[in-house]
């Protein structure tokens, strides 16, 4: 993803196709369209000859437009509305393609659930108060995109069934402000679980895994502004429909010069680090982000560590038959994609527990780290001299404090160096968690992007931040190694 | 205080074979003694020493120390380590650690000594063995004569009983040799018990109260310096002991050939650095010997014994298939044997079909 968006920025090449004719979805055939991957925008354009399709994560649909990478990006309508378009050198040039309605995805055994929900919306529907509460949205977000909405919040009730929802971030339905999810279907979803008494957790996905993840029971709920089409009503029991929509085709205008690109650079500056970080208290998700990027990396070194020691262990055992095996599985853990690994433990193995994406990731972060540093720890031992252990045990030294003090000190002045490089590694692979539902730093750049629809700053500073992490890293290891390297002698 | 009866010590090679390094060892060290293992190397003498600390796991047999079995898996055997201290051959100092450092782990770690304690006595130690200004330096840092001095030391600072030195100065250049058995003899006259594996001859015949002679796996000779330096009893010591190289070749009839013989004779001469003149000698005697006095009844086994200790130099040349003499049918005017007797000490023959003949102690001082 990260590729595809150093790709688009760095794409400095500007199309110019005459798009003055393109006045429906059939007309779209020989030009590039930019839709969001495994929306149902794709599914229908797939299925047109001669349209180009990119499929990018939805923060990049705009940017690639603006680039001119692509000639039309499809965005939600209401959501095309409420951006302010002009000012990036973007319009609309039609609307209301693929018009039809969201719906929530429920898991097909849990029928009851479903039929409560579609009660509470015939309710709502008949007492008006549904049309009531859709206009208080609609003029709100109309007036001021970024004004302050009213954000409807209700007490949890304890000890009632804790739904997990499963949304992805699309303004302005489900988005985060000052750090807090609101929108127009989490604002309807919080009173629907006022009403029937849940309490209820949000858990922000990838749209593509939204179905995978409420079929092994991750979710209970899919609230993602997601349409009900046939393919998907195969695998997803959907409600009746709560909010009509569609899609709108933009496009730039004229010579594609946006009002920022007009202004100077520290102009520009300014109002990205505005847009990303300041309005809405963006800062927050960030700082929460690289607060679970943290934690997930401490743990994960640690875990890490631990796995290493004990493989590196059964590795050297004496015994063949429980090196070798050990040797199978570690050659196994280091042939497997990491990001493959994580899924398969979040999707497949823990698939019917709760245990929450991050424990998932400290897991396979740990195994998968653990092999290759289990490797690292036995060519440090091996580098000792077996004459070490000798003199130990020669001296009256026991197994293990011949090992703690005399081969641990020196290997690990042999393996520290090594090490050094695999953690700053996991430390920037971590950012790969968001695939299982963790927001860490990567996947809150994500979130902002998504919404303001800006590649480049949050991009930069994310870059930043792991740079920095790294340096970090490297600067209390580089320490550590001094610690432990005998008396570095000022020579 | 250490008693071994019958150990074994069996080693399986990588091939799935076995190999039997020590067969059946008797042996006792008493306190007080300084007992030296000598012998041809691969007999198994650091296997030895190495089988009464248990860094190497016997076989079979029995080891006591102090009366208590070691082998038996109820004995500690941390706790009979720290009464026997061990010189390696690589020294192994530890790396990560200054020379004190090395001196007062174990004491510290094992005996419960307080630092202060423990350094104290390590400095005493080191001013000892001549290192008392190299406490701080990391072993890296020394030479090898030092580290092994230090590797000494290291041993002192446990307070052992009995200390066995694996091989102390085989790794060392010639130049730091003597230091460290400076150190060694000195332990020696203060009692010291110790079990010494060294090739060093001189040394060993020096400071030993005993000397074990291996062999083939098994104590083949012991006794006194005098008696193992002096006057051995068995063949495969004396030819130690003397340090006696031998050559031999089979000539199965009188077409063998000479000058393929000549080159090897001359290889051998040149190994031991006996010069072209001697060769040159050996050769001739050789051609004399072959062609004008054997008579070749059958085939003729022909061996050159030359000892580095004594420099004597001998030829023997035996008729296989004989029973009478050589000597007695050969003519006395024959040319050959005259040819022989002028460049030799001695011709005799011990027994009959076996001619001995003596070339004297190189460099000759006859011709």
């Amino acid at each position: 993803m990260i590729a595809a968006i150093l790709w688009l920025v760095s794409c400095t090449g500007r199309m110019t196709h005459d798009l003055s004719g393109v006045n429906g979805v059939e007309d779209l055939k020989g030009y590039s369209v930019a839709v969001a991957m495994g929306s149902s925008y794709d599914l229908m354009l797939s299925e047109i000859d001669g349209v180009d399709v990119i499929r990018l994560g939805v923060g990049e649909l705009l940017v690639a437009v603006e680039k001119g990478r692509a000639d039309f990006c499809i965005i939600d309508q209401f959501q095309a509305r409420m951006l302010n378009l002009e000012s990036r050198g973007l319009g609309i040039k039609f609307n209301n393609i693929l018009k039809g309605t969201a719906c929530a995805g429920f898991r097909k055994e849990d029928s009851l659930l479903c039929s409560r929900f579609n009660s509470y919306l015939r309710s709502i529907r008949t007492s008006g108060e549904y049309d009531r509460w859709l206009d208080e949205w609609k003029s709100a977000s109309d007036s001021m995109a970024d004004a302050s909405f009213l954000v409807y919040r209700h007490e949890k009730q304890l000890g009632s069934r804790a739904l997990h929802v499963g949304i992805t971030i699309t303004y302005p339905y489900l988005f985060l402000k000052e750090n807090n999810l609101t929108g127009i279907e989490v604002d309807m979803f919080d009173r629907f679980c006022e009403t029937a008494g849940y309490s209820v957790d949000y858990e922000i996905y990838d749209f593509s895994a939204l179905i995978p993840a409420l079929n092994s029971g991750k979710i209970d709920v899919i609230l993602s502004h997601m349409r009900r089409t046939e393919e998907r009503a195969k695998q997803v029991l959907f409600s009746d429909a709560y909010i009509e929509g569609g899609g709108a085709a933009v496009y730039r205008i004229g010579d594609g010069m946006s009002s920022t690109e007009r202004a100077g650079i520290r102009e520009r500056l300014r109002e990205s680090f505005n847009n990303n970080l300041i309005v809405e208290q963006r800062w927050k998700l960030m700082a929460d982000g690289l607060w679970v990027t943290v934690q997930i990396s401490v743990l994960s070194i640690m875990a890490a560590v631990m796995a290493g020691v004990l493989l590196c262990r059964l590795r050297m055992s004496r015994r063949r038959m429980v090196s070798s095996p050990t040797g199978i599985v570690i050659d196994l853990l280091r042939g497997i994609p990491l990001l493959v690994l994580l899924m398969l433990m979040f999707y497949v193995i823990f698939a019917s527990s709760r245990i929450t994406g991050t424990w998932v990731t400290v897991m396979s972060f740990g195994l998968y780290y653990g092999a290759y540093f289990s490797e690292v720890f036995r060519t440090g031992m091996e580098s000792v001299d077996s004459g070490q252990w000798e003199a130990g045990f020669a001296l009256g030294l026991g197994k293990f404090q011949t090992f703690s003090k005399v081969v641990l000190p020196q290997a690990m002045n042999r393996i520290i160096p090594v090490l050094k490089g695999e953690v700053i590694a996991l430390i920037k692979m971590t950012s790969v968690v968001g695939y299982v539902a963790v927001v860490d730093l990567t996947k809150a750049s994500d979130i902002i992007r998504a919404r303001t629809l800006d590649a480049f700053f949050p991009l930069i500073l994310v870059s930043v931040v792991y740079i920095v992490l790294s340096w970090l890293t490297g600067l209390g290891l580089k320490a550590l190694e001094r610690q432990l390297t005998p008396k570095s002698r000022d020579l | 205080m250490i008693k071994v009866r019958h150990l074994k010590k069996v080693f399986r090679t990588p091939g799935g074979g076995e190999l039997t390094v020590l067969r059946d060892i008797n042996c006792d060290i008493e306190k007080g003694e300084v007992v030296s293992i000598i012998g041809p190397s691969g007999t198994g003498k650091s296997t030895l020493l190495r089988c009464l600390n248990r860094l190497e796991e016997p076989t079979s047999g029995v080891i006591e120390v102090d009366g208590t079995d070691i082998l038996d898996s109820r004995t500690d055997i941390n706790l009979i380590r720290r009464k026997m201290g061990m010189v390696f051959q690589n020294f192994n100092l530890f790396e990560h650690l200054t020379i004190l450092d090395n001196l007062t782990l174990c004491p510290m770690t094992l005996l419960g000594k307080k630092r202060e304690e423990a350094e104290r006595r390590g400095m005493e130690l080191l001013g000892m063995v001549g290192l008392h200004d190299k406490a701080g330096c990391l072993p890296g840092e020394l030479s090898g004569g030092q580290k092994q001095r230090a590797a000494i030391a290291r041993c002192l600072a446990m307070e052992p009983e009995i200390i066995l030195f694996d091989e102390p100065t085989s790794a060392l250049d010639p130049t730091m040799v003597s230091e460290v058995l400076s150190v060694i003899r000195h332990l020696a006259n203060q009692g010291m018990t110790m079990c010494i594996v060294s090739h060093e001859m001189q040394f060993v015949r020096d400071v030993s109260t005993r000397i074990l002679f291996l062999n083939e796996g098994v104590v083949y000779e012991e006794g006194t310096p005098e008696q193992i330096f002096e006057n051995p009893q068995k063949p495969v010591t004396r030819a130690f002991i003397n340090r006696i190289r031998t050559f031999e070749s089979i000539l199965e009839n009188r077409h063998f050939d000479l000058y393929g013989l000549f080159g090897k004779i001359h290889t051998f001469c040149n190994k031991y650095g006996l010069g072209t003149k001697v060769s040159d000698m050996v050769e001739h005697i050789t051609e004399e010997m072959l062609c004008g006095v054997m008579p070749f009844c059958g085939p003729v086994k022909m061996t050159i014994e030359y000892s580095e200790k004594t420099s004597g130099l001998s030829m023997t040349f035996r008729q296989e298939n004989t029973l009478d003499s050589i000597l007695d049918n050969t003519d006395e005017d024959s040319l050959s044997l005259m040819m022989i007797r002028g460049m030799s000490s001695s011709v005799t023959e011990p027994e009959n079909g076996t001619v001995c003949v003596e070339l004297g102690t190189v460099p000759f001082c006859t011709c």
